[in-house]
């Protein structure tokens, strides 16, 4: 872990980090990431990977709509919105 | 009349008696908050719960928990209320509907006094990184009431309210019940409905409950607990009366004890207590046998590689767009992303973030996270065994009792090892829960009973006959009787 690979990943992750934190968070994460290496060295042959506790599958119910529009309520919660839109900076010239 | 430390029961009987009105409890709870030291609580819903309070004392509202007081976890949706889940990036985030699990406890009566403090977005152990400040543990105001969960544990534990959610995903109820010394469980996974909880890991994350005794989490989780369609892990399986089913004889039952959790080096008062609560189990004809989970000891580097990848993917959400905290002075899109984020998030959150979106970027995912979900199997296959060898398996709930504040922040491997001996049951999915059963530096400690899934019932029963046998639960920091 190296300043280059903190710079792309917190890139990846639009994050943008202070300059003083830097080299402390970079410490953190080598020591983070030195802590799970202990990982490697187990044999996973033919251990089929867990996502989900009870290994459920999302159940199917009826297509159809049950939830009402409510538009201006969500609307309402962003930092700048007008009727029908939430506004951010000019995207294309 | 002080209501100060009375159970969930005890004041349920109290208003049913008609010896005190809802309103003069609810009252009594805001003045005991405001006089409070310990920063439990980050928004108040004073004015809301006081009329529920005086519609209840009119006869306008029934239910099992009707009347009650009790606390929300700020990681909740509570509509029209303010939920910050402690990040400065949702300091203004007022939801426009309910929480499943709020929404169950608001139709069983209870009122809501306001929400509680949590480390930012759950990810801590010791309440130090929420954007609210640290909260102080009621034993002892220099030291951490543990996490995330904090602001929970320490207001049942000061007495402010008799009950409060917190949610789980690595310990979070369990830890903090131990070091404020009160009762938390957290159910088996998908037995409480995750809607309306903000996302931290989605595949560990449970809803659960903080009382001052089992007998009350019994009787919170008889309403926390629903089958949802809104949450596609929610277990349809019928529910039980867990309150019905907590006054089981323990003769016969087996007890596991991991072989693997060495405790030999954690403090002789800790291991004492350890003993001693074996000895009360083996009084009450439960025996002891020994079980080997060899993987147990993969949980911690497992789950910081699980845990973090989940809440880099969750967390995306934050844009600054839709909802929360948007920075000023931005460029372009991008820009207001970048910004947003990056003035919205603390470092612990940034930290888990990162760790995340290495684990999951392109080159890395199956040598880390792949890998640690082929080596979360061999955890949960470590419980489905020993699961067919006892009934519940028992542990300390943490290493130590609670600790100073800023003294483990430096470090965050050192604070992410307070939770070695609850990582795991997130990682397998299944039901756990913290009793008190001593103190250590006159700080209290817990007790760490684990079931099979959806054996809640199971290990209430061993908590509550364990209580019904000793006092611990019932001490309190102003009792005096902390050795």
């Amino acid at each position: 872990m190296d300043n280059k690979t903190v710079e792309t990943i917190s890139y990846l992750a639009r994050l943008k980090l202070d300059k003083d934190k830097k080299d402390k968070i970079t410490k953190d994460l080598e020591n983070i990431i030195n802590f799970v290496d202990e990982l490697q060295d187990i044999n996973t042959d033919d251990v089929t990977p867990l996502a989900n506790p009870l290994e459920k599958t999302a159940p199917k119910r009826k297509d159809f709509v049950n939830s009402k529009d409510r538009k201006e309520v969500f609307l309402e919660n962003s930092p700048q919105s007008d009727q029908d839109y939430f506004i951010v900076p000019k995207v294309v010239e | 009349m002080s209501i100060k430390y009375k159970t969930l029961s005890e004041l349920k009987e109290l208003l049913e008696k008609k010896d005190i009105s809802s309103f003069e409890l609810v009252e009594e709870t805001f003045k005991n908050i405001s006089s409070s030291k310990t920063n439990s609580f980050i928004t108040l819903n004073e004015e809301v719960a006081l009329t529920k309070a005086k519609e209840f004392d009119q006869g306008e509202c029934e239910g099992d928990l009707a009347g009650l007081p009790i606390a929300q976890k700020d990681l909740f949706c509570t509509k029209n209320l303010r939920t910050t889940c402690g990040s400065r990036i949702l300091e203004n985030f007022i939801p426009p509907y309910n929480a499943t699990v709020v929404e169950n406890l608001s139709k069983a009566g209870s009122i809501c006094v306001g929400k509680t403090n949590m480390d930012e977005f759950a990810m801590g152990s010791s309440n130090e990184t929420s954007y609210f400040g640290a909260v102080k543990n009621p034993w002892d105001l220099e030291r951490v009431p543990g996490g995330s969960s904090g602001g929970s544990a320490a207001a049942v534990a000061e007495g402010l309210v008799c009950a409060a959610t917190g949610t789980d995903t690595g310990g979070s109820i369990r830890q903090p019940a131990a070091l404020c010394g009160i009762t938390g469980i957290k159910p088996t996974y998908g037995r409480a409905s995750r809607w309306g909880m903000i996302a931290f890991a989605s595949s560990l994350d449970q809803a659960g409950a903080f009382a001052r005794n089992a007998e009350d989490c019994a009787l919170l989780l008889n309403h926390i607990c629903s089958h949802d369609e809104k949450d596609s892990t929610s277990l349809s399986n019928d529910k039980e009366n867990y309150l019905e089913n907590i006054n089981n004889d323990l003769k016969g039952k087996k007890i596991g004890i991991v072989k693997e959790f060495d405790i030999s080096n954690l403090s002789k008062e800790v291991q004492d207590s350890f003993e001693q609560s074996k000895k009360i189990f083996e009084s009450l004809g439960a025996n002891f046998v020994e079980v080997s989970m060899p993987n147990i000891k993969l949980s911690v580097p497992t789950y910081y590689v699980v845990a973090p990848a989940e809440c880099s993917s969750n967390l995306s959400r934050f844009d600054g767009v839709k909802y929360g905290y948007r920075a000023e002075n931005v460029n372009d899109l991008e820009d207001l992303y970048i910004k947003s984020r990056s003035e919205g998030f603390g470092d612990e959150v940034k930290r888990r973030i990162l760790i995340g979106t290495y684990v999951l970027s392109a080159g890395f995912y199956d040598a880390y996270y792949k890998k640690a979900q082929q080596s979360r199997r061999m955890i949960k296959n470590d419980f489905v065994k020993a699961f067919s060898e006892v009934d519940v398996i028992m542990s300390p709930s943490s290493p130590s009792s609670a600790f100073k504040i800023g003294s483990k922040t430096e470090d965050p491997i050192e604070m992410y090892l307070e939770d070695l001996f609850t990582i795991s049951s997130n990682l397998a999915g299944v039901p756990a829960m913290s009793i008190p059963h001593g103190f250590s530096k006159n700080l209290p400690i817990g007790l760490q009973l684990i079931g099979n899934y959806l054996e809640e019932s199971e290990i209430l029963n061993f908590a509550h006959q364990y209580q019904k046998n000793t006092d611990w639960h019932i001490r309190n920091p102003d009792s005096g009787d902390n050795s």
